[in-house]
């Protein structure tokens, strides 16, 4: 009850978190993602490409380009539109303008795990089988598996109606400059070559490693452990040594067709592991 | 600020409608369609299958199974477990099993299309030529658009065990065998006699003869036009006569790559706009 009483008195007052239950507006943009798939440094790339005139660091990022899940539905209301707004969110109908970033999962379990270690939300040594079981599940969080995530919003977005921006953590790593032109252009912005630099500079992983240490008490780094920092490797690819390779079959098992889609080459052979799933949930196929 | 109290006091009470805040458990079996797809027959069938000794209203299955939009977060909470509700919502990751009705959309434009005439939204001989655009941007229902709704749910879990898909045609062509499905699903025991007599309570006659009795206290009736019927044609196929060509070309175009996938017929010829989507994203199911 005093839960619920507060919870009211945040929701008259506007501070709610917004969550899916804020006014979204048609003009209003989205930068998507699955958690731990580089949202937060493509928020930085986002932020300074809209905001020349600000230099972006974790205590303005929360103004300059707010989640869903961090403010409140009133912070989201007293901006000025149009809006750029981050999410992490599958697929919400009424997302009109949607750029989502999507990450090699075998990557993202991986980045995932150092941050629930970061949060607290796991111990040391805590079994990576275990830990690849539930993620494959998607009860490490609210916004489902990341199978789920990805494939409800690509799945989704044909018909006509939504402008979608596909994004691969992987090309925005190797070709930066290359990728955050797409956003201006989908955003209907025109920039200079110097302007881009500026962006690619001010999210530089060294950069926000620095700014972590400066501006530790806040935003997304304020919380958890201090000896495990926020921003990792920001590297592609550290699953071919970091992961066990039956933890790499599993997870190609589950995903591997949206994963090849995505052109993350697979290294196992789930089509060898026998009948897929589907076969056998599917007794009286589709014809 | 007077509808943020009324709000507020509903929250208080509980009575606010559950919708997207619904709390779920993971025994909870969620009965999902886009809109107009057959839903309501299906709460029929299953809701006859659970209480196969009293004879069944529109009413009665309301509160058998009820719908996350009209019934209140505390009728849920009261619900005896495990819970059967029916939802429209494109992918919840809340809802842990899943039976989800997917219907022909040339059809479903047209079913919405009457739907939306009873319901006085739209007048008589309102050209199709012009409902058809909107239907296929999703604009002619909140839940998205069709290739919206069933591109989430089928791509986020069409490989999972708890997930349940059925083609409104061969529940129509084949009910006995398909309520079969859905029982063993529920675990159910699907005793012949019992499906037989589910199916013989959920006619299309018998479920007019209900609406005529009912139609003027039942949701999703009360305030509508009586020279229509809620319960129309309860066929397969009518879109293919009653929409003009142009329209089945965009409906096609549209989404005819999922279409495919999900064993529908294309008659225009158009060429479907997600067909590689489609075919990537989703497995192949086994033929």
């Amino acid at each position: 009850m005093i839960s619920q009483l507060a919870y009211v008195v945040r929701y008259v007052t506007g501070k709610d978190i917004a969550g899916r239950n804020f006014h979204v507006h048609p003009d209003d943009t989205f930068l998507v993602s699955y958690p731990k798939s580089g949202s937060t440094w493509a928020r930085f790339l986002l932020a300074s490409l809209v905001s020349p005139n600000e230099t972006v660091d974790f205590r303005n990022i929360d103004r300059l380009l707010p989640s869903v899940a961090a403010q409140s539905r009133r912070q989201l209301r007293n901006m000025v539109r149009p809006r750029l707004i981050k999410s992490h969110e599958y697929f919400d109908a009424r997302y009109q303008n949607v750029i989502y970033v999507v990450r090699d999962p075998r990557d993202v379990v991986r980045s995932q795990y150092r941050f629930f270690l970061k949060r607290g939300k796991i111990d040391e040594g805590y079994s990576m089988d275990l830990y690849v079981d539930r993620f494959l599940k998607g009860d490490l969080n609210t916004y489902g598996s990341w199978g789920e995530n990805v494939g409800s919003w690509l799945a989704a977005q044909h018909g006509g109606r939504k402008r979608f921006l596909l994004l691969r953590y992987e090309d925005m790593l190797s070709k930066t400059a290359d990728e955050l032109a797409k956003v201006a252009d989908f955003l209907g912005l025109k920039v200079s070559p110097e302007h881009l630099s500026r962006c690619v500079e001010q999210g530089s992983a060294d950069r926000m490693r620095e700014l972590e240490k400066k501006d530790g008490g806040t935003s997304v780094v304020a919380a958890g452990r201090r000896d495990v920092p926020f921003v990792g490797a920001a590297k592609a690819g550290g699953w071919k040594s970091g992961l066990s390779p039956e933890h790499v079959a599993k997870i190609e098992a589950a995903w591997g067709p949206l994963m090849k889609h995505l052109g993350y080459e697979l290294a196992s052979n789930p089509a060898e592991t026998g009948p897929t799933v589907v076969d056998a949930i599917m007794e009286q196929p589709v014809r | 600020m007077a509808g943020k109290f009324g709000n507020a006091i509903r929250y208080l009470l509980g009575n606010d409608p559950a919708e997207r805040n619904l709390t779920t458990y993971p025994d909870d079996t969620f009965i999902v369609s886009y809109p107009k797809s057959g839903n309501t027959w299906t709460r029929f069938l299953v809701a006859s299958l659970i209480h196969s000794d009293e004879p069944l209203t529109f009413l009665k299955a309301d509160q058998v199974i009820p719908s996350v939009d009209s019934m209140s977060r505390k009728f849920f909470k009261n619900m005896p477990r495990p819970r059967v509700i029916k939802s429209h919502f494109p992918f919840d990751q809340t809802y842990k099993r899943v039976i989800y009705i997917v219907r022909d959309p040339k059809d479903v434009a047209v079913s919405q299309y009457h739907y939306q005439i009873k319901r006085k939204v739209l007048q008589d001989g309102h050209p199709m030529e012009e409902f058809v655009p909107r239907f296929v941007a999703g604009e002619t229902c909140p839940y998205g658009s069709w290739g919206e709704n069933v591109g989430s749910w089928v791509a986020a879990r069409r490989t999972n065990p708890d997930f349940l898909l059925l083609r409104y045609e061969d529940m129509i062509r084949q009910t006995d065998v398909e309520l079969t499905k859905i029982a063993r699903f529920l675990h159910i025991d699907p005793e012949p006699g019992r499906i037989r007599r589910a199916v013989e309570q959920s006619t299309a006659d018998n479920m007019r003869k209900m609406e005529q009795k009912e139609a003027g206290k039942w949701e999703s009736t009360k305030d509508t036009r009586k020279d229509k019927f809620f319960v129309r044609s309860a066929k397969a196929g009518e879109g293919k006569t009653a929409l003009p060509s142009a329209c089945i070309a965009q409906i096609e175009g549209a989404w005819g790559g999922l279409m495919q996938y999900l064993g529908y017929d294309l008659i225009s010829g158009q060429t479907p706009t997600d067909a590689r989507v489609v075919e990537s994203i989703l497995e192949p199911a086994s033929r």
